[in-house]
């Protein structure tokens, strides 16, 4: 397959306590780099992100249009605790890459379950050798959701195949009564399925089949 | 990702609530068990924090201290030093600290006028 570009945003924390800080507040276990969910009381999607550890600070990738929502509820939540949070989305740029390619030392690469994330500078030419509808083809095809399709505050990380970013064992977060209830009743409501054309209320349409939200009886 | 420009990201605008002077109360039982607690050590102080995280998104932390570095305002309540930190002062206006006698469930409780609800344990209040 190839390179796409995503709409996405970077955020940078500092300070000792960003780590233990997102990992009190997200569905997943924090301890370095990895992606988690940020959830309401209620347990629905604020944003997914990439959780990137460079040593000396944390970068936060989330998607774009939700970067308000992420930055309102974590930034109430610091209190006295040693973070400072900064945007540097404006001089970075994020790609998602289908396979591991070669990329320079100022670019950041990290295998998440999507594919290979690409943090670059935003001075550079990466060059995007996959379209959109591409893209939507590769995820319909491994059943890989995304934000703004899936991955939207309407939905909990269980019904949009965020399962596996549900930490099953670790200690409270905003949301964490819901999800643990519904998995330990074995009632997740609607689930995300690939499922052949014609599929009514699909999120994602590919050529041959299509990604959905839909109820499992 | 450049680290050139990590350096020097647009600070996020954050928005730090107003530090109110507390008022608090502890009721009678609390400060039974306050006194068996502290012992002979009444120079030391009950912190009253919180903390992000929990159920709810935020957690209570209650620590008996000697000093602590962060910025405190004390009260005094019938001889007890009680420290709440000045970022969650806002958040600890007019609490009750009671102390719960039973054998599940049991301990330190705080009763907060400023939670919209709280977790089942009560440790933990938005």
């Amino acid at each position: 397959m190839g390179v796409v570009q995503l709409d996405a945003y970077v955020l940078v924390l500092r300070g000792k306590d960003s780590l233990s800080f997102i990992d009190g507040l997200s569905t997943n276990r924090v301890e370095g780099t990895c992606t988690t969910v940020f959830t309401t009381s209620v347990a629905k999607i604020i944003d997914m992100v990439d959780v990137i550890d460079k040593g000396d600070f944390i970068a936060l990738v989330g998607h774009g249009p939700y970067k308000e929502a992420l930055i309102d509820h974590i930034s109430q939540r610091i209190l006295g605790q040693d973070v400072s949070i900064g945007d540097a989305s404006a001089s970075n740029l994020v790609y998602l890459s289908t396979e591991d390619i070669e990329v320079p030392d100022n670019v950041t690469k990290f295998n998440s379950f999507r594919g290979w994330l690409i943090v670059s500078p935003s001075n550079m030419n990466f060059e995007i050798t996959m379209s959109v509808a591409d893209y939507d083809e590769y995820r319909v095809e491994n059943l890989i959701p995304i934000q703004g399709k899936e991955i939207t505050p309407k939905s909990h990380p269980l019904a949009c195949g965020l399962s596996d970013l549900v930490h099953e064992s670790k200690g409270c977060y905003i949301g964490q009564e819901i999800l643990a209830r519904m998995r330990s009743r074995g009632r997740q409501g609607k689930q995300l399925v690939r499922l052949a054309n014609p599929v009514v209320d699909a999120t994602t349409i590919g050529e041959t089949h299509s990604l959905a939200i839909k109820r499992i009886k | 990702m450049d680290c050139n420009t990590c350096d020097s990201p647009t600070a996020v605008v954050i928005n730090k609530p107003e530090v109110v002077e507390v008022d608090l109360t502890i009721t009678n039982k609390a400060k039974e068990m306050l006194s068996s607690a502290f012992g002979d050590e009444m120079s030391h102080a009950l912190l009253v924090g919180v903390l992000s995280g929990g159920c709810s998104g935020y957690m209570y932390d209650l620590q008996i201290v000697e000093s602590t570095d962060q910025d405190c305002q004390e009260v005094d309540i019938d001889g007890f030093r009680v420290l709440v930190p000045n970022a969650t002062s806002h958040l600890l206006d007019g609490i009750e600290i009671d102390y719960v006698d039973r054998l599940m469930g049991g301990g330190f409780r705080i009763n907060n006028p400023n939670a919209e609800s709280s977790c089942g344990c009560g440790e933990s209040f938005a």
